[in-house]
């Protein structure tokens, strides 16, 4: 039972995570029909601009937010305005080759030019463990579920009880019709792409103490990311959160109490299972498509 | 043609796709408050027309004025920022919104500048005004749902209660009573003239159901093969014989 209760919270955390990267690939989606597979590299950018910070005497703080910065211009606006304008008009396929492009070139970027060996990276929470219904959780982790939680309730709030948050949605329920009512689309979908890369910046701070800061970190986050908004529905924020949850307790308790082996199986045999049975996601809705 | 200061102005308007003249030289004018049909039989470059009034595509030549100014290929954003609004054919509702949320969409980007809905009031000060277009339109016990959940005709109401909810100078409604039931078009009849009434813009109405347009519009022009056949009050529009014929063959 003490096990079950720290490998819940411990598998939250990290799910929590998992699903702020999945809500980014929910709001690329939603607002413009972009699936970006160099998600993954858009969590380990921001730890490699951390860590230059750092080891030149910048806190960890001040780090974040020159990283968050940074995202929010190359990842966000130098993203939308150099890959996504120029080939989302020829469809979804010539993106998608574009984003795995985009993600081997990043990754080989980062080998080349800083190391190819894990980095350590400092955590934001104290080390140790505090004692919680009979069991001890570490603060990495609860500090991790409450940052990753309050993101995510931010911005279901900000999406749903804004004047902003309203007008996103409109672009991304109708674009032809926001267009008519006045609604700046181009902006509102710029807002996701920023929103989308300063959501990766935060991923990256929680999880490069775990991970290690190494160029193809991406790779695994990216993957149960996309996994995760899958199985939570691709047209639902709410869904991002479920599916990263899933993937992050499942992927806990298998290890545990199955094998550590299977650990890195739980997410693709999750995804099959959905696919198979409720291809729109557990939350997700049915789309009608016109032939 | 009208007598009324020129407020919308089409002049020469074409469309041509490759060889089919889709529009092919249609002027008309409207003036301010005016209502004005547009009639046709399928096919005959009504929406056409709309689209290229409207931004949706570019017309091959001819132009448009609204208040003076050429709006030729104007952008629908900016459009929309001159008072210029449209319905569609198909619904273009947000699904995922409710009936009020709808609304104060429609016409939340016109309250401020940009970074000030920022940090606006979550119902942008519309609340009342959205309140007030929901009881006009009768749709008070359904306020709070998801539009997408509702009624093909109810959606109907709020795709057009959410083009006069910014208040527009001009409104070109496309096919407003396609697929609603007939005894909700005498309620949407009177809420365009009540509309009118009230807001005081102009109206520009396709429409295939006859009734409707005869008693709503006092000025009506026919459209055939992107032509402009005839036009004038409904009661002369429908008598004409040329008409009579594009409807009914020779």
């Amino acid at each position: 039972m003490v096990d079950l209760i720290q490998l819940i919270v411990s598998g939250t955390a990290t799910g929590a995570i998992y699903a702020l990267a999945a809500l980014g690939f929910t709001l690329l989606w939603q607002a413009s029909g972009t699936i970006n597979f160099a998600q993954g590299e858009f969590v380990m950018l921001p730890a490699f601009t951390m860590l230059i910070c750092t080891t030149r005497g910048v806190p960890l703080w001040l780090a974040f937010l020159v990283a968050c910065v940074v995202s929010a211009i190359l990842l966000g606006i130098g993203f939308k305005r150099i890959v996504v304008d120029p080939l989302i008009r020829h469809g979804v396929i010539p993106l998608v080759i574009a984003t795995l492009g985009l993600s081997i070139g990043l990754k080989q970027l980062v080998k080349a030019s800083y190391a190819a060996e894990a980095q350590p990276f400092p955590s934001v929470f104290p080390a140790g463990q505090f004692p919680l219904f009979g069991t001890h959780v570490s603060y990495s982790d609860v500090g991790t579920l409450l940052i990753a939680g309050l993101i995510v309730i931010s911005l279901q709030l900000f999406l749903k009880r804004t004047v902003t948050g309203r007008a996103m949605q409109a672009c991304a329920q109708n674009m032809d019709a926001a267009k008519v009512l006045g609604i700046n689309v181009k902006t509102m979908v710029l807002y996701v792409f920023i929103i989308n890369a300063v959501l990766a910046a935060v991923a990256s701070l929680l999880i490069s103490p775990t991970y290690l800061a190494k160029f193809d970190m991406g790779d695994s986050i990216g993957q149960k990311a996309f996994f995760a908004a899958i199985i939570g529905g691709f047209n639902q924020t709410s869904g991002a959160l479920l599916g990263g949850v899933l993937i992050g307790v499942l992927e806990n308790l298998i290890g545990f109490y199955v094998s550590p082996a299977y650990k890195e199986g739980v997410a693709l045999v999750l995804f099959m299972v959905v696919i198979l049975f409720r291809p729109e996601g557990l939350l997700g809705k049915a789309e009608e498509r016109k032939v | 043609m009208t007598t009324t200061p020129s407020f919308l102005e089409v002049k020469d308007v074409r469309k041509a796709y490759g060889a089919i003249k889709a529009v092919d030289g249609v002027s008309f004018s409207v003036g301010p408050g005016e209502i004005v049909g547009v009639i046709g039989p399928n096919g005959s470059g009504k929406t056409t027309l709309f689209n290229s009034i409207l931004g949706q595509i570019k017309p091959t030549s001819g132009g448009v004025e609204f208040c003076g100014e050429d709006i030729t290929g104007m952008s629908p954003l900016e459009l929309a920022r001159r008072g210029v609004g449209r319905t569609f054919q198909t619904l273009q509702v947000f699904t995922h919104l409710s009936v009020r949320d709808n609304l104060i969409a429609a016409a939340q980007e016109f309250k401020s500048t940009m970074p000030a809905r920022l940090f606006a009031a979550p119902d942008a000060g519309l609340g009342h005004h959205a309140d007030e277009m929901i009881e006009m339109f009768r749709l008070k016990h359904v306020a709070h749902l998801k539009a997408g959940t509702l009624s093909y005709g109810q959606q109907k109401l709020i795709d057009i209660a959410m083009a006069f909810m910014p208040a527009p100078r001009l409104v070109l409604l496309d096919e407003p009573c396609a697929g609603v039931n007939p005894s909700l078009v005498d309620q949407l009849r009177e809420l365009l003239c009540e509309l009118n009434r009230t807001q005081g813009g102009s109206f520009v109405v396709i429409e295939h159901n006859m009734d409707f347009i005869m008693k709503l519009c006092p000025h009506v022009i026919c459209m055939v093969e992107g032509k402009v056949l005839a036009e004038g009050p409904p009661a002369e529009v429908q008598a004409n014989r040329h008409v009579l014929e594009a409807y009914l063959g020779n």
